[in-house]
């Protein structure tokens, strides 16, 4: 497809981007011994941007014939005309900068590709079966599998001649556990840019295991008292911490519209023990679920440091606001299908890791929670989130004690951030499954060390 | 431009013989052509118009006792989609109860296209979506809109089956919203989003006027808050919380997907009276008033009304055909889904029933918190609930200001029996959802 988009735009002036984008997702789903779902989905077509009259016209085609495309630039530019006059503030043109041109690989494809639809079936009757029967208080259990296959041509009439191909496999393990009416549920999973070993550096079976684990522990477990506390944030948590309550706030459009990282750049956000990254790579641990080698612009997807040693040193951009800003484009440019136009999103997200150890933060805390397992996170244009956490372990005089269940976690992210007091060692990305939302879905990931901080814990009153 | 009905069926047609052709026992094609134009805002300005149109299938056989499902946007690979589907089958395990539901007799399909929608293009909606966006940022001078967009969407559905099912339906909508907040010096109020989405032409301005000023309202009361306080207590919920907060984790447990896998709380609780007897919950069938749905469901069966909470007694779940079987009993028509995904089970449509309070009054309490918006974490399985009120206010001694850092925990079942009010007015949200304001009792509330 690279050298049909080749060959169309250098019938055009102007700027235009053409994306060629294939994807083909496979998922399946079992549940109580069934195969409920088992599904295999094609979305393939060229999206076309152009930048015209000042302002961005955007079509699509599911038809990738050069024709078609040529049909999908002129619908854009009509697009963009019919527009052009009721926008404000033009875009004059985009900034110059290396674009990305040739070929690019990605590990795990083949590795994957040769897994058979058997052995992925096999796999998810087997871990579902035996999360079920590992205990006489599990009445329900859920595996699924997911695997997402794509690949993609960039060309812009400016420079970029970009493809490259990537696979991210999912796995999945959910678990009801159920004793004298009182019920919990635990979960565990995976999501990673790459291939078998990556997916389950922690075995199928180990993760069906720990989710029974917790389940029936969480059974017993009694609600936390609330309020503002000393908490540890294992590296899933602080990805949802990354991600979600800063990493959304340095996106440069939502900067541009008035987030709290607004104006903050050079000032002090964290204390002096956080550097805050954001990379297509995956940094100090193989398999990041947002990995990209190029992002939709054409532009490679290198590191951004976000918050260097507490101090906001940069924002995530696109051209356009890569433009604004009178900076590089970091490559965050992002689209989820063919039909989509590329939004600043982030990739893979992370605080990186210190020199204490996790043993060292627990014996150091007088009193406060240990928390393990997001269940979900939202954050807002304030840097305030919260997170559902799927268990905490109170924090005694130095010694983990009972777990606790339904905890909650929020907080602004800034002045969460400002508190911390230590970074351990230990690094993990834990934010690969599941998709980010922002208008359109995204692969990210997100992940770091094991950080210590106060913040609000949601609880009962009595 | 939209493949039309005739076309859609067609092509419904092929894939169903292609797949007999592979080898499949039973097949059925599910389709739509849908096409949108959207003229999208950010950043207190005109962005990008996007124009998109695309004819996407979905194949699902039956071999064997054993389910396949394969789906692309691409029509001319049917035959492929067809044997992909049935490699699919091949490897799945049996099920006894798998099968494709038969033909069934449809209401009148009411009309969902109004001509004049589908003559907005971009010419007519970009001058429209500025006018609106100007409204919008004149009534406060601290707004600020990230993201917004007013759009338009043409849809053809069909469905053709082995079994005998044949249907196509045609509809057209047009919707808009705004997201942003107000910010005054360094002082940022948390987020807000509404809009709506409407099927005739001459309601779309009117309809999102009134929602971005619902909007505008929302930012600015969210701005300057200050630190609440905790105590167990009455919270109310605005419509949009009802729907997003309360009928949302709801409608999962009313599932019978959930119900058979054992992950519904509200499993065998089928004739029980869960909820206070002033609240009841309908899932509306074909549609309500004004925004007319499809008279089949995902499966080509006709959506029945279904009564699923009268005066508190749970009376129902949601079915599709196989959960149905599974149940020994006939679905109700509540297959969900489109052409990417299998036929899962879901409303289409819901309202709760007014109530014989004024908003006015569900709000005079000496102690409580309007939750304007609530970003947290229900456990599916339990129904615990915890999170963090967005946009909130305090109420004290009748008198409301905004708060943040507040949480809330509980459990959505119990929440459900300590309803003690609910509104007389409702609002309709989206075109689907008709939902009034509800009050409850003895939630825990704390302070940060």
């Amino acid at each position: 497809m690279l050298q049909i988009l080749s060959d169309v735009i250098r019938d055009y002036d102007g700027f235009v981007e053409l994306r060629y984008h294939a994807k083909t997702h496979q998922s399946l789903r079992v549940a109580q011994g069934r195969l409920e779902s088992s599904t295999v989905r094609h979305r393939n077509g060229v999206g076309v941007r152009v930048l015209e009259g000042g302002t961005w016209g955007f079509a699509s085609t599911g038809e990738c014939s050069p024709s078609a495309i040529r049909t999908a630039v002129e619908q854009a530019r009509v697009g963009a005309r019919a527009s052009a006059a009721c926008r404000k503030v033009r875009i004059d043109s985009l900034p110059a900068v290396t674009l990305a041109r040739g070929e690019f690989a990605s590990p795990g494809v083949e590795d994957v590709l040769a897994r058979t639809l058997e052995e992925k079936v096999a796999l998810a009757l087997e871990i579902e079966a035996r999360a079920r029967g590992a205990s006489q208080h599990v009445p329900s259990a859920t595996c699924s599998y997911n695997e997402i296959y794509e690949r993609k041509s960039i060309v812009t009439t400016d420079g970029a001649a970009a493809s490259f191909q990537l696979v991210r496999p999912e796995f999945r393990v959910s678990v009801v556990a159920e004793r004298s009416g009182e019920r919990s549920s635990a979960m565990e999973s995976i999501g990673v840019t790459g291939g078998w070993d990556c997916l389950f550096r922690a075995s199928p079976e180990a993760m069906a295991d720990k989710a029974v684990g917790d389940a029936v522990d969480l059974l017993s477990a009694r609600h936390p008292e609330g309020g503002r506390s000393t908490v540890i944030l294992s590296p899933s948590i602080v990805g949802l911490l990354v991600h979600e309550a800063v990493g959304h706030t340095v996106e440069a459009d939502f900067v541009l519209s008035g987030s709290v990282a607004a104006g903050k750049l050079g000032t002090r956000v964290a204390s002096d023990l956080v550097t805050l990254c954001d990379s297509g790579r995956s940094a100090y641990a193989d398999g990041a679920g947002g990995t990209i080698p190029v992002d939709d612009e054409g532009v490679p997807a290198e590191e951004t440091v976000i918050i260097d040693q507490g101090m906001l040193s940069s924002y995530l951009h696109n051209r356009e606001t890569a433009a604004h800003f009178g900076v590089a484009p970091t490559g965050n440019a992002r689209a989820w299908e063919y039909s989509d136009e590329p939004l600043v999103r982030m990739r893979n997200t992370y605080i990186r890791p210190g020199e204490s150890s996790l043993e060292e933060l627990i014996a150091t805390t007088e009193d406060g929670y240990l928390l393990d397992g997001p269940r979900n996170g939202q954050a807002d244009a304030t840097g305030e989130f919260m997170f559902g956490v799927q268990k905490a372990h109170r924090i005694k005089k130095g010694k983990l004690g009972e777990l606790v269940r339904g905890v909650t976690l929020t907080g602004k992210a800034f002045d969460v951030l400002q508190t911390v007091d230590g970074v351990t060692r230990e690094f993990q990305w834990d934010l690969g499954s599941g998709h980010c939302g922002k208008g359109q879905p995204a692969k990210v990931d997100a992940g770091g060390p094991y950080i210590r901080c106060q913040a609000v814990l949601g609880g009962h009153q009595a | 431009m939209t493949t039309n009905h005739t076309d859609l069926l067609s092509l419904c047609e092929q894939g169903v013989d292609a797949a007999l052709a592979a080898g499949a026992d039973e097949a059925e094609v599910y389709a739509s052509s849908t096409s949108e134009t959207t003229v999208g805002l950010e950043k207190n300005d005109l962005h990008q118009v996007r124009c998109v149109s695309e004819t996407t299938f979905g194949l699902r056989v039956i071999r064997e006792g054993s389910i396949g499902f394969a789906t692309s946007n691409q029509p001319d690979s049917l035959s492929a989609a067809a044997q992909e589907a049935v490699a699919l089958a091949k490897v799945a395990p049996p099920d006894s109860l798998n099968g494709l539901p038969g033909p069934a007799t449809l209401a009148p399909a009411a009309s969902a296209v109004d001509p004049a929608l589908l003559e907005l293009d971009a010419g007519k909606l970009a001058p429209m979506a500025m006018t609106l966006l100007r409204e919008a940022l004149g009534r406060d001078a601290r707004l600020t809109i990230d993201t917004g967009a007013v759009s338009v969407e043409e849809n053809h559905r069909a469905i053709v089956s082995s079994k005998g099912v044949r249907a196509a339906f045609h509809d057209a909508a047009a919707g808009g919203y705004l997201f942003g907040m107000c910010v005054e010096g360094d002082a940022v109020g948390s987020f807000s989003y509404d809009g709506d989405q409407v099927r005739r032409a001459d309601s779309l301005r009117e309809a999102l006027s009134v929602a971005f000023a619902r909007f505008v309202d929302k930012c600015a009361g969210a701005l300057h808050p200050t630190e609440g306080e905790s105590f167990r207590g009455s919270i109310v919920l605005p419509p949009e919380t009802v729907h997003e907060f309360l009928l949302g984790n709801l409608l999962g447990a009313m599932n019978a997907n959930a119900v058979r896998t054992g992950q519904s709380p509200l499993g065998d609780r089928l004739g029980d009276a869960v909820a206070h007897p002033s609240f009841s919950l309908t899932e509306a069938g074909t549609g309500l008033p004004g925004f007319a749905l499809s008279p089949f469901d995902r499966e080509g069966q006709p959506r029945q009304a279904t009564p699923l909470i009268s005066n508190g007694v749970l009376t129902d779940f949601l079915y599709n055909a196989y959960e149905a079987r599974a149940a020994e009993r006939d679905s109700n028509g509540h297959a969900a889904g489109g052409p990417t995904s299998q036929p899962s089970v879901g409303a289409a449509c819901l309202a709760v029933a007014p109530g014989v309070d004024t908003i006015a009054g569900l709000q005079s309490l000496d102690q409580g918190v309007v939750v304007t918006r609530f970003s947290g974490s229900t456990n599916a399985a339990t129904g615990d609930f915890s999170g963090v009120v967005k946009g909130g206010f305090l109420i004290r001694d009748g008198e409301q200001s905004p708060i943040d850092e507040t949480t809330l925990a509980g459990n959505l079942y119990d929440c459900l029996k300590s309803i003690s009010g609910i509104s007389q007015e409702t609002r309709r949200i989206q075109g689907t959802t008709e939902v009034p304001w509800i009050r409850i009792d003895d939630v825990s509330i704390t302070a940060g």
